[in-house]
């Protein structure tokens, strides 16, 4: 199985700080992967980079073979890669069916000045657009709230809002930022439902940092493990749990997290 | 385009209606010609406003209009009088030099956000002022004066534009054209808004990571809307020399540049005609307030400081609810 | 060189003080104090009034511009700013309004002191001329040890006084601040009122040496803005190190490019311009978006 994603020897240094050192695996295509690891142990940092959001100190990021780490986080996005926000990052004054309209940006046919100009491309990418949208929402379960404004919806949708604006690019690889953080356990397991339908029916590649266990164990195909910024573990949910260095590492330390 | 309602034809022809029908009517009943010089300066202010304006539409503020509108009746005086050209060619041309300067400059500033933009584009206007005193092709501060009159324009014989030197009051004249220019202005800021650049100023605006993260090159958008607000500047700048047929480093001032901003604040950010309204009332006010005499700049300041302390979302913001024109 | 470097150290010190006095209001309230060169001129007209009018001691009519700017600053602050900040959450409007109140006070000046230059007898005589490579008239030097002396304290104040920490803690973070039970209703009045008088006072100085009129205050305004963006806003340090820079090109500029013409503000905004496009957050200022 060739890889679709490929993290090389990645190391973030913040002045003498190391946030990840040296780190490596690989994501294949149609996979959903997570990577886990206590606070602070350099997820979102990795995140980031994978995202093109930060540049790394040295190392790569490799899709389809092709460096994408160190560029702009727009051209990371239209080589296929997009990545979600945690729910404060949203058009706030934009309806849920407007952001995802938006979104789709990347699949306009027609040029900005076509659509100044009213050309007959752009009229057909205006209706597709919406047809889309509709279509989109409808796959959520958001055709409900297509017209609500983005800063009217409650927390749990906000995360629905996202992930919605991530797929309306069209992206081969989602990268979700802590899609389960302050959920309950019902909407955890609702959107545990809705990151394994993007995968089955859209076919695509999932790549998501989080710290809610049980959610990852149940979604994951495989996990990677990060503590103290480095690289601890990679594997299927069952040989990650029967990990000695993770229960070390990461497990023991899930016992303060529940005691706050 | 489908989303114009009827409501919105209505205040459309209404809008033209006033400007080409009933401002001439009245002011020929009532003898009042010099309203036809304050009307056309509204026009020419309101086109540089749009552009201010526009660039509020991705999230910045900017105090720098009064450079760009000074480069550009520079480039269209210089272009006239030092190289005979039409007027009619070094309008298109002092916008497009204007752009070019903004592209130039809009590199590095446009990556500064909120005051940070806002001190800048303002400090800018300053220098721009200080540049046209030094240079010398912009004559420093004797600047250019008695610029033709724009020529007239024909095309196989057929005349276009008549020749403004050969009329008997050119107020006329100067006013149809500046209206003709805002009107262009406006519908295309219109069509700009509601077009799929419009919605990306608006991602933009509203979260600039989350645009780039949907694969929005905000950079080059920024540098585009800059850019085009700039020409608006241009083009206003130019013909306001033109009118009065001189330029100075203080035909346009830092005062210029915060008043192109306020007239974008007071008609409302939300709002398209927000500009045009801003500068109709802000330029009447300060005119019908002459009277005053000396007292004349301490009543205006009151009564803007007033509005911005009772209705701090502009003035069209009072007509919410009746369908704003956006 | 001596002159230059003279020159400068007295430019940069005015400088220093006009900066400082926008950047603690920006750094305590978020706002930019378009009106901070109106009341800089004002500074100027009061010590005008009473020192070259009414014959008041010098001491004594810095005294009262700083009195009544930080009178002006705090009216300003309580029945202005505090409303409309409260009002809206958007930072154009308190712009908007900032540039309102520079217009008002424009007219206030126009009206109370009119549009004339004017100019107070010297305070001190004679020149300190150092074998004709450094000539500074003595009142020069005495405004700039005056300058120095003002900024001195003011640090002192901002370091060591209970007003001081809990300014300090205001721009920090307002609403930890708050926790921490700082009045900051209170603080912010204060703050206005410190950073107006500054204006005052530098104003109140210059007078003695350019004069004043009505035109000075947008100018005025403006350096404020680039010594703010070269600094980094909102920090005490780098106010400093923008007047200083600011004065030391100006010195240069005056010395080195006079027979250019008048290009020396272009050449400085030119690489400002450069110098932001590499660091955006200024001098001192923290990186930020």
């Amino acid at each position: 199985m060739s890889a679709l994603l490929q993290v090389k020897n990645v190391t973030k240094k913040y002045g003498g700080l190391t946030a990840n050192n040296n780190i490596s695996f690989d994501v294949s295509e149609n996979e959903i992967l997570s990577v886990i690891g206590p606070n602070g142990a350099g997820k979102s940092t990795l995140f980031k980079m994978i995202s093109s959001f930060t540049p790394t100190t040295s190392g790569e990021v490799l899709y389809h073979g092709e460096r994408i780490s160190n560029l702009k986080p727009h051209i990371v996005a239209r080589k296929g890669i997009v990545r979600t926000f945690q729910e404060t990052t949203i058009f706030k004054s934009m309806t849920v069916r407007e952001s995802v309209i938006v979104a789709q940006h990347l699949r306009a046919k027609a040029s900005l000045a076509g659509y100044f100009w009213g050309t007959k491309t752009a009229k057909e990418d205006v209706a597709a657009f919406g047809i889309y949208a509709d279509e989109l929402l409808e796959f959520l379960g958001m055709s409900s709230i297509s017209s609500e404004l983005a800063h009217n919806l409650p927390q749990g949708n906000l995360r629905a809002l996202g992930v919605a604006i991530g797929l309306a690019t069209a992206p081969k690889v989602l990268l979700l930022d802590e899609p389960f953080a302050g959920m309950n356990h019902d909407e955890t397991m609702q959107m545990v439902d809705l990151v394994r339908s993007v995968r089955d029916e859209r076919g695509v590649t999932v790549l998501l940092v989080e710290h809610d266990m049980p959610a990852v164990m149940n979604i994951s195909d495989r996990i990677v493990v990060l503590n103290f910024g480095e690289k601890i573990a990679e594997g299927s949910p069952s040989e990650i749990q029967n990990n000695e260095k993770v229960i070390e590492a990461y497990l023991g330390s899930v016992d303060d997290e529940i005691g706050m | 385009m489908k989303n114009i309602s009827s409501k919105q034809l209505v205040s459309v022809g209404l809008l033209l209606f006033a400007i080409f029908v009933a401002a001439p009517l009245i002011i020929g009943a009532t003898g009042r010609w010099d309203f036809y010089f304050t009307l056309t300066s509204v026009a020419l202010l309101a086109i540089a406003s749009a552009g201010v304006w526009l660039t509020f539409y991705i999230g910045r503020i900017n105090i720098g209009q009064g450079a760009f509108a000074l480069i550009g009746a520079y480039v269209s005086a210089i272009l006239v009088v030092k190289s005979g050209v039409s007027f009619w060619i070094s309008l298109p041309a002092a916008g497009i030099f204007a752009a070019i300067v903004a592209i130039v400059i809009g590199l590095p500033i446009l990556r500064l956000r909120g005051v940070y933009f806002a001190m800048i584009t303002l400090v800018l206007t300053q220098v721009v002022t200080l540049t046209a005193l030094a240079l010398p092709i912009t004559n420093g501060a004797k600047g250019i004066s008695s610029i033709p009159l724009p020529s007239g324009v024909s095309l196989f014989g057929i005349p276009i534009i008549p020749d403004f030197a050969a009329m008997e009051s050119t107020k006329l004249a100067f006013y149809y054209t500046a209206c003709i220019l805002m009107i262009a202005t406006y519908a295309a800021l219109y069509r700009l808004v509601n077009s799929r650049l419009g919605h990306l100023c608006r991602s933009m605006q509203q979260n600039e990571e989350l645009a780039s993260s949907i694969g929005v090159n905000i950079s080059y958008i920024r540098m585009v809307i800059f850019a085009i607000s700039s020409f608006f500047g241009g083009i206003g700048g130019a013909m306001f020399g033109s009118i009065a047929q001189s330029v100075y480093p203080s035909s346009f001032q830092v005062a210029d540049s915060v008043n192109f901003m306020l007239n974008c604040f007071l008609g409302g950010l939300g709002y398209v005609f927000g500009p045009m309204l801003g500068t109709l009332v802000l330029y009447f006010g300060w005119d019908l307030l002459f009277e005053l005499g000396k007292y004349q700049l301490l009543v205006y300041s009151i009564i803007l400081i007033a509005v911005i302390r009772f209705l701090p979302n502009g003035l069209l913001s009072v007509r919410i609810g009746k369908g704003a024109s956006k | 060189m001596e002159q230059i470097l003279a020159n400068g150290i007295y430019l940069g010190s005015q400088y220093a003080m006009i900066a400082l006095g926008l950047t603690l209001i920006f750094a305590l309230m978020n706002v930019l104090n378009f009106a901070h060169g109106q009341m800089y001129v004002i500074g100027g007209f009061v010590t005008y009034t009473f020192y070259g009018q009414w014959g008041v001691p010098f001491v004594l009519a810095l005294v009262m511009s700083c009195v009544t700017l930080a009178i002006i600053g705090a009216l300003i602050e309580k029945f202005l700013f505090a409303p409309v900040i409260k009002g809206s959450a958007r930072e154009e409007s308190t712009m908007l309004l900032a540039a309102g109140i520079a217009f008002l006070l424009d007219a206030l000046i126009l009206l109370i002191f009119g549009e004339k230059q004017r100019g107070v007898p010297k305070i001190v005589d004679g020149v300190f001329n150092y074998d004709f490579r450094l000539i500074m008239p003595y009142d020069r030097i005495l405004i700039c040890v005056l300058a120095i002396l003002s900024i001195v304290a003011f640090i002192g104040l901002m370091q060591y006084s209970k007003t001081g920490r809990a300014l300090r803690a205001l721009a920090q973070d307002r609403i930890a601040a708050q926790l921490m039970g700082v009045n900051v209703d209170r603080y912010s009045m204060i703050g206005f009122a410190l950073g107006a008088m500054l204006a005052g006072l530098v104003g109140g100085l210059l007078v003695t040496i350019t004069g004043v009129n009505l035109g000075m205050g947008g100018a005025t305004s403006i350096k404020a803005f680039m010594m703010v963006m070269i600094g980094g806003a909102g920090v005490i340090s780098g106010a400093i190190w923008g007047g200083i820079i600011l004065g030391f090109m100006e010195a240069i500029g005056l010395a080195v490019l006079s027979q250019y013409g008048d290009i020396t503000y272009l050449l400085i905004f030119v690489s400002l311009m450069i110098f932001l496009a590499i660091r955006p957050q200024g001098l001192m200022g923290k990186p930020w978006g």
